[in-house]
Parts: C-alpha cells; sequence; structure tokens
C-alpha cells in the first residue's frame, strides 16, 4: 500500500498528461513461457516492438531461469541387458514483459502476435 | 511492483486480474485464441475479456445468476407457488435453484409396483406344473430312480409354465400376520415314525400288497412262506435261462441290493391272491420244516383239514407240473431262439481294426522296390550336337552319362593315351622286353586308375554343383507322387531330368 502511493504521486503526474485520451492506464504484466526459445523470442521481440511503437512504456523482456525437467528411464523395456538409462529433458523457459498503458491496446498487441506453443498470461493491476 | 509494502497483517490487496490466452473452444485452429479470466479476485478490467464463450469471471456479481436477479424485487408469482408448495418458506429467496433433479438411479424410496410380475425363471431352469399328477399309492419304493420314471412318465400331459412361484410361498405373502400363530401345528408330532407305521400297518391288509415296506415284519414273514410254495405261474425253459444269465450277471451284487431287489419287481397277480388268502388264514410258521406230504400222510399231529387238502393238492400239482416239464422238452414244441446280440457281431477281429480305410477307397498296392529308369532317355539331349550316339550309358549312382560330355572324354582319352605311353617308355627304358607285359599292365592299371581318380573328381564337382537343386527337386517328387521318380542330372550343361518309369 505505501509502495502504491509512493508510486500514486509519481502516476498522478503521468495520468495528468494522459489523461486527455481517457484511457485508464494500467500496470500490465505480460508473461510468456514456452518450450520452445525461438518461438518465445520472437514473441517477445514482437511484443516489446510493437509496445514501443506504441509509446508505451516497456520493461524488456526479463529472462527467468529456465526451469528444467528431468525424466530418466531405463532403456529397456524389459529387465533384461546392461542397464542403460535415457536422460530426457524438458525446458521451460519464461520471459516477462511490463507495459504500462490500456488494457485495449495490450489486446491489440497480443492479438497480433500469436505464435504457436507461447503460452501467454496477462495480468492487469492498477496503475 | 504492486503492493510490496502490505505489511504484515492480512493478505495484501488483489487489485490486479489475471488473464490468459486459450484456444477457443471448439475451434478447428489452435492458434485462435481468447483470454481468459484465470483468477478470483474482484478486480475488474471492463475492456479485457469480454467475450461469453466462457463462463469466466466467477467473481463478478453480474455473472450467471439463473434467470432473475435474486436481489431485484420479489420472485414471480408461479416460483413463489411453487416454493409454497414444497414446503419451503416464502422469503424471498429462490429455493427452486436449490433444487436437484432425481435421477432414477438415485430413487431412494421404494415403491411396489401394483403390476408386479413375480421373478421370472432362470434360463436354465424349466418348470411343470404337476400338481394333478397323481403319483402311485407305492410310496414305500426305495428305488428314486424308478419312482421318478414313473412319475415323470405320467407328466406327459402336464403343462409347462412360465413362472414358478411355490403355492406356500404365495400363501405365506398373502397371508396376514394373525395366521402365523397357526403354524405350529403344521410342525411335527414327536412320535411320528410310530404313527405312521402303525397308521401303515393297518393299512396294508386292506391295499395292495404291491406297497412295500421292508420294514414291517408281517409282510416279510409272508414272503418267506410263500417260497415254499410252488410257483403259481407255470416255468418255462425261458424263465430258466432267464435266471441263470440273472445269476450270471448280477450274482455279486445280491447281498448288496437284495431288499432292494425284491422290492423292485411287482408280484403277480396270483401270488398277491396267494398272499391275501395267507393273511386272512394268520398262518404262523412252525419251528420244523413240514413238508406236504407230511401233511397227507398225518405225520403231523396238528394238522387241519384244510391244510391236509392243501398239501394234496400241492403234490398233485407238482407232479402234474413235471410231467408237463418232461413232456416239453421231449417235444420241444418250442423251441426258444435267443438270438445273440449284436454285440458279438460287432467285435472287431485284428484284421479290420488295423487300418481304418475301406477298400472302397482305399487301393492298397504292393510295394515294391523302385525299378532302375531304364528307358524313356531322350536319344538327344536338347542343345547338344556333337554326339552322334545312340544309347548313353548311364553309370552310378546319380545316373551320370559317362562317355558322354565331350570334355571329359577328350580328357580321358588323353591321359589314356598320355599315361600308358608314358609308362610304357619308362618302363622300356628301365627293363627289357620279357618285363613289357608285366609293365604294360601296370601302365594300363594305372592309366584305368587315373581315369576312374579323374571321373570321382569330375563327378564330385558336379554333384556339389547341383545338389542343392537335387534336393528340391527330391523333395518336390516326394510330395507330390510315388516313389517311382527318380532324379537324374546330367551335365552342367542340360540342368536337371525327371525319369518316370
Amino acid at each position: 500500500m505505501a509502495a502504491a502511493a509512493v508510486y500514486g504521486g509519481f502516476k498522478g503526474r503521468k495520468l495528468g498528461v494522459e489523461d486527455a485520451p481517457e484511457l485508464q492506464l494500467n500496470r500490465i504484466r505480460i508473461t510468456l513461457s514456452s518450450k520452445n526459445v525461438k518461438n518465445l523470442e520472437k514473441v517477445c521481440a514482437d511484443l516489446v516492438k510493437g509496445a514501443k511503437d506504441k509509446q508505451l512504456r516497456v520493461k524488456g523482456p526479463v529472462r527467468i531461469p529456465t526451469k528444467v525437467l528431468h525424466i530418466t528411464t531405463r532403456k529397456s523395456p524389459c529387465g533384461e541387458g546392461t542397464n542403460t538409462w535415457d536422460r530426457f529433458e524438458f525446458r521451460i523457459h519464461k520471459r516477462v514483459i511490463d507495459l504500462i498503458s490500456s488494457p485495449d491496446v495490450v489486446k491489440q498487441i497480443t492479438s497480433i502476435t500469436i505464435e504457436p506453443g507461447v503460452e501467454v498470461e496477462v495480468t492487469i493491476a492498477d496503475v | 511492483m504492486g503492493g510490496r509494502g502490505g505489511g504484515g497483517g492480512g493478505r495484501k490487496a488483489r487489485n490486479f486480474a489475471t488473464f490468459r490466452l486459450f484456444p477457443r473452444a471448439g475451434a478447428a485452429d489452435p492458434n485462435d485464441r481468447v483470454f481468459v479470466r484465470v483468477d478470483n479476485n474482484d478486480y475488474t478490467v471492463p475492456g479485457f475479456a469480454d467475450e461469453d464463450s466462457f463462463d469466466p469471471s466467477l467473481s463478478d456479481p453480474s455473472a450467471g445468476d439463473g434467470n432473475f436477479h435474486s436481489a431485484s424485487g420479489p420472485l414471480p408469482e408461479h416460483v413463489r407457488r411453487e416454493i409454497l408448495e414444497l414446503g419451503l418458506p416464502d422469503d424471498g429467496y429462490n429455493y427452486l435453484s436449490h433444487l436437484r433433479e432425481l435421477r432414477p438411479a438415485a430413487a431412494s424410496s421404494f415403491v411396489p409396483s401394483s403390476t408386479a410380475r413375480p421373478e421370472p425363471l432362470p434360463l436354465d431352469v424349466k418348470a411343470y406344473d404337476a400338481s394333478r399328477v397323481r403319483v402311485g399309492p407305492s410310496d414305500g419304493e426305495l428305488d428314486e430312480g424308478k419312482t421318478m420314471c414313473k412319475v415323470a412318465a405320467k407328466t406327459a400331459p402336464v403343462r409347462r409354465i412360465e413362472k414358478a412361484v411355490d403355492p406356500d410361498v404365495v400363501r405365506l405373502l398373502d397371508e396376514s400376520d394373525v395366521s402365523h400363530v397357526g403354524s405350529e401345528d403344521e410342525g411335527l408330532e414327536e412320535d411320528f415314525v410310530i404313527i405312521a407305521n402303525r397308521a401303515e400297518g393297518e393299512e396294508l391288509e386292506e391295499e395292495d400288497i404291491e406297497e412295500w415296506n421292508g420294514v414291517l415284519s408281517d409282510v416279510e414273514e409272508e414272503f418267506d412262506f410263500e417260497e415254499d410254495e410252488p410257483k403259481p405261474r407255470v416255468r418255462r425253459l425261458l424263465d430258466e435261462q432267464f435266471d441263470l444269465l440273472a445269476l450270471e450277471e448280477y450274482g455279486d451284487s445280491d447281498d448288496d441290493d437284495r431288499v432292494v431287489k425284491d422290492g423292485e419287481y411287482e408280484l403277480p397277480s396270483e401270488a398277491i391272491d396267494e398272499l391275501k388268502l395267507f393273511q386272512s388264514q394268520n398262518v404262523c410258521v412252525d419251528e420244523e420244516y413240514r413238508t406236504p406230504a407230511d401233511f397227507v400222510r398225518q405225520k403231523v399231529d396238528s394238522s387241519t383239514t384244510d391244510e391236509v387238502d392243501e398239501s394234496a393238492h400241492v403234490i398233485k400239482k407238482c407232479a402234474e407240473y413235471a410231467e408237463r416239464y418232461l413232456n416239453e422238452t421231449a417235444e420241444e414244441e418250442v423251441v426258444v431262439l435267443v438270438s445273440e446280440s449284436s454285440d458279438e457281431s460287432e467285435v472287431w477281429d485284428c484284421e479290420t481294426i488295423v487300418s481304418t480305410f475301406s477298400n472302397l477307397d482305399n487301393h492298397p498296392g504292393k510295394i515294391e522296390t523302385p525299378g532302375i529308369p531304364r528307358k524313356r532317355l531322350p536319344r538327344v539331349f536338347p542343345g547338344e550336337t556333337t554326339t552322334t550316339n545312340d544309347i548313353i550309358k548311364l553309370h552310378g549312382k546319380e545316373k551320370l552319362p559317362v562317355e558322354y560330355l565331350p570334355q571329359r572324354r577328350r580328357n580321358g582319352e588323353k591321359e589314356k593315351k598320355v599315361k600308358p605311353v608314358e609308362a610304357s617308355v619308362t618302363d622300356k627304358f628301365k627293363k627289357g622286353a620279357e618285363k613289357e607285359t608285366k609293365e604294360e599292365k601296370k601302365a594300363r592299371k594305372a592309366a584305368v586308375k587315373e581315369e576312374k581318380k579323374e571321373a570321382r573328381k569330375a563327378k564330385k564337382e558336379l554333384k556339389g554343383l547341383y545338389k542343392s537343386e537335387t534336393q528340391k527337386a527330391q523333395k518336390v517328387a516326394a510330395v507330390t507322387g510315388p516313389s517311382s521318380i527318380r532324379l537324374i542330372y546330367c551335365g552342367k550343361h542340360f540342368g536337371l531330368f525327371e525319369i518316370m518309369t
């Protein structure tokens, strides 16, 4: 709450400037997660570019450490033979982008850049 | 970051909304996604997930509340009436929203149906209404099988019923509780055995003697007494034969089921009459054994006139029967032919059983050794033009045409020529003319040996070449036809030929 008050002051000034279009600004956090780094990076880049085009304040993609899920199984379907093991990995990459804008804009942005396999979660809070 | 200094008291103020991209329900394209709210906070974002395809907001008060806003005004009339009918209070709350549809499986109360069908029979049971069947009065028979057969034979006109409900069960179901008091009388008395026997003993004098009760002693007595008398029926040859046969086959089991056997056969009516007679007389057996002759000759003191007469009659009858029997055997007017049962004719002899084939479809032939194929050789092998021999001699097991293949022949001739020449030359150097014959012989023999050696080598080579082919063809021959196919192979030029004898 205290932090909100602090921010409130700052925010107030900002709001004054942007009050003209009557858009409620929110702090928006976009969390992108995927197994696929390439797609993920592409989506991130697109989002950031789109936001920057619209002159929004963007806090660039924060890379959360990759979560690796290991699955280690015996290669053999039966118990016979040398005990060889398979080591499978499942990597989850996560990126976080913070914006300050109105929800409509964000909706626009996110609707454009849709890549399969990337999970998008948007959290909207008061500014 | 928002709300970090939230404080140690309560939870942080959750004034945020989280949306996630989900693929649209029913959409073919997985990339067709919409934002769906995934949290339960009160925070509203009007511009964001506005689609109605999901029912996202559980926290929004404006979302799904049934048909009417319960907060807005009193409930409609029919709703109120229904609530009142159910017995719920009419306090403005729509209790109908809490009503649940009763599924048939969830029925908790049992309502007995008025049109109830009695339990149908299981598929492997057949029920017959045998209430009209009169079972014979011979309930003293010990052989259950016989009784069942008798009863079963009489149940032919009995009709089959679909539902079998025991009449007792029906009665019990229908009765009220009051009548249960009387069930005690239906139980058995304690001395029911004695009562039953007593009752049966009285009945026997009136009823048929067919009623066998091995327990009663007076019946047995009568039977014993009756054995001393001659058979009321004329005894034929067949009877004796039958007895013999019976003894033969069932002699062992005589002791076990003697009682049963006695009870099995029905006494002929004449015997019954006799027994009745005795019953009325109340005859008792004396200690001593008395023959009819004793009675007649009046050796016995306490003989009555009846007995004397009877005895006389008996003796006369015996004599008559004896005469008749003698006459019968002398005349042989009735020759009883007892045909042998079919058992003997069905006995198989050794010859018949060895083979289950009949000559109708099996024509066995004499097994002979397959002859050596001599004839039916093609005169000229196809493809061979050099030779002009008419007869090609085949030697050896594989029937190789010796002296046929030009190659070998040439080789053989060459060697033949070479060897003896060489041998004779060398020999001549060594010894004089006198030793020539010996040397010549030796040389000749050596030449022949060489030739044979070469032949062997060539044959082996050829055999190796075509071994697999031979095996294959042999297999085929074994499968297809009789054993008189012989396989030959001749030379590497021609492959395999089959020769049939």
